[in-house]
């Protein structure tokens, strides 16, 4: 038995060898063609194509491997518009499936880099097909064969040993219940009841001690009054609240690492009272062609009644996403963000923290009265070249003058001094 | 000995109550808002933007302005986005906004941070998103347009109506962006193209 078992797996390593050696000598044969290919798509195509899906253009691997004629894609990767111009029906079936968006022309590319693109193409189309499959027999695929099948062996025997002991586990049970229903159970209640008598007269004998009552009872007073300062104190204080959102978006990655502007999204924090939430077409602005597999993405997606693989709008499937406002002041409180980000320039972070680090948003300042009070105390405001200010500083060039000024002058005849 | 047993046992109490009153006051739920007092202040009457609306039949606030509905001192940019309306834009569409130095500092700023994510400060197209993998754009001054003819002969028109309806990767900036805005930004990648 053992001879037999040694002498497949040689015979079996022989093959692989072959079969690995093989394909090093294709992969080697066509290296050079691929390799330019390659550097040419990430530089001219990438900025508009995917290989297996659907982004500005089609996905390159299928459409460039169903289109057998080269000398027709030639023509259209190196001068699409005159193709277009020349109403080629080919051309023109294409220019129309997308919207008439056209393609860049690359007329620097010789029809040698367009033939090393197409090798690449296909060659790589093909690569990534047969991937989920399991891939062609290489070296590596012999190497972690035989440990794959290990794992699950393993695993198995976990199971197996796993449901032996539930079994047993069970059986145990059902024998000590049939011993328990056999045994009688007085003596045992007899035992309960000494120990009820026995607490209670201990309780009674502590009660007798005034000292220690009047300690419990300051110690009780002193804990709930505490526990009452401390939850009045936090009643309507916010700080640390960090629901969970609908969609895990991180303000680690956007604008921690992507570096994205805080106004690129909440542009109303610039110009009203509300620093918006982004409507969705804002996100699509990148995620249209960026992590589209991504299910949270696909949320997005859902919510717009958008469909990645027609890049199709279905507005009767739209529903908004309910984002869970975090920092909400209640209505006796007036808060505008442009006088505080456009007036005094503050920096965003200045009240949200260091928002640039959170994975996941949470209220950084209290914002309570007393801690805005403290900031207004604090913070000089910046006069000279700030329109706000205008106004306010030539009414007091006038009153260090002595002339006359008004109620108007001091924006007494804005509408909300009277009507709000 | 009692009255040794009674201290320790007052003792005990009291650091228990302190252990109480630490637990109680330091164990916040974070996915919890807490107690409001007056909860009719914090969940308002008057709608936020950003707040949910029963009125209307989609459920938002924040509602789209009626479609042909112009506001008021609302440039209009009557091209529609296809091809045509690109190339008519082109000719006739001109920068409406004075060319001043403040217009030029704030069309620098927007473009900072509208636009620079994906094009790059100098706009060569190298944004810091384009580094993670985000498909880069052609640089205003060396890349060459999609719809033919080198960037930087792209004209105020042309690049008025690519921020206004976007093009290829590049989503619609519309929402984001007034008129003004965009004129603002179209001076600023004006002085990029000639990088």
């Amino acid at each position: 038995m053992r001879n037999i078992s040694l002498l497949f797996k040689q015979f079996s390593r022989s093959v692989l060898l072959i079969a690995g050696l093989t394909a090093l000598s294709f992969a080697a044969h066509a290296q050079g063609d691929k390799a330019k290919g390659e550097a040419l798509y990430k530089a001219k195509c990438t900025a508009c194509h995917k290989l297996d899906q659907r982004s500005t253009g089609p996905a390159l691997g299928p459409i460039m491997t169903s289109e057998t004629d080269d000398k027709w894609l030639t023509k259209w990767i190196q001068n699409n518009q005159a193709l277009i111009a020349a109403k080629d029906p080919k051309a023109l079936k294409v220019y129309n499936e997308y919207n008439q968006a056209g393609m860049t022309v690359f007329t620097e590319l010789s029809d040698g880099d367009v033939a090393n693109i197409i090798t690449y193409v296909r060659e790589e189309w093909k690569v990534m097909q047969e991937k989920p499959k399991g891939g062609a027999a290489t070296g590596e695929v012999a190497d972690s064969g035989p440990s794959s099948s290990m794992v699950f062996a393993l695993i198995g025997i976990i199971i197996v040993a796993f449901i032996v002991i539930l079994v047993l586990n069970r059986a145990i049970g059902t024998l000590e219940r049939l011993l328990l229903n056999r045994k009688d159970l007085l003596p045992e209640e007899e035992v309960t009841d000494a120990v009820v008598i026995d607490r209670f007269a201990t309780f009674r004998r502590l009660l007798k001690n005034k000292k220690l009552v009047f300690f419990v009872v300051l110690a009780g007073v002193v804990a709930f009054g505490s526990w009452n300062w401390v939850t009045m104190w936090n009643t309507g204080v916010q700080q640390g609240y960090q629901p969970v959102q609908p969609i895990a978006y991180s303000h680690e990655l956007h604008a921690g690492v992507m570096k994205i502007n805080c106004q690129y999204c909440h542009g109303g924090a610039y110009k009203s009272k509300n620093a918006t939430i982004p409507s969705l077409n804002v996100c699509m602005n990148c995620h249209k062609v960026v992590k589209t597999e991504s299910p949270e993405i696909q949320k997005i997606y859902t919510a717009l009644g958008y469909d990645p693989g027609t890049q199709k709008y279905d507005t009767t499937k739209a529903r908004p996403i309910q984002w869970v406002r975090i920092h909400n002041l209640p209505d006796l409180a007036y808060f505008n963000h442009s006088q505080h980000v456009k007036v005094a320039g503050l920096e965003c972070q200045n009240c949200h923290g260091p928002i640039q680090t959170m994975k996941e948003v949470y209220q950084y300042s209290p914002l309570t009265m007393k801690w805005c009070i403290q900031c207004h105390k604090r913070t000089n405001i910046n006069g000279l070249g700030n329109a706000y200010y205008d106004n306010m500083l030539e009414v007091h060039e006038k009153l260090k003058k002595g002339e006359k000024v008004t109620a108007a002058m001091m924006g007494g005849l804005e509408c909300a001094k009277c009507h709000y | 000995m009692l009255a040794m047993m009674n201290k320790i046992r007052i003792f005990g109490a009291t650091m228990i109550a302190f252990a109480a009153v630490a637990v109680t006051s330091s164990c916040h739920d974070k996915r919890s808002t807490g107690w409001e007092y007056a909860p009719n202040m914090y969940e308002k009457i008057a709608y936020d933007p950003d707040q949910k609306n029963p009125n209307f039949k989609d459920g938002k606030t924040a509602q789209v302005p009626p479609a042909g509905t112009t506001p008021i001192g609302f440039t209009r940019f009557d091209y529609p986005n296809t091809r045509a309306g690109y190339d008519q834009a082109s000719l006739e569409v001109k920068n409406i906004i004075a060319q001043t130095q403040s217009n030029f500092a704030e069309g620098k700023l927007l473009y900072e941070h509208y636009c620079s994510p994906c094009h790059g400060e100098q706009g060569q197209g190298d944004g810091e998103v384009t580094k993670h993998g985000y498909p880069p754009p052609p640089s205003y001054s060396k890349g060459q347009s999609s719809r033919g003819g080198a960037m930087k002969d792209l004209t105020d028109g042309k690049i008025y109506h690519t921020i206004t309806y976007g093009v290829n990767a590049m989503g619609s900036y519309a929402s984001q962006l007034a008129p003004e805005e965009r004129w603002k930004i179209v001076m600023y990648v004006h002085k990029l193209q000639t990088l």
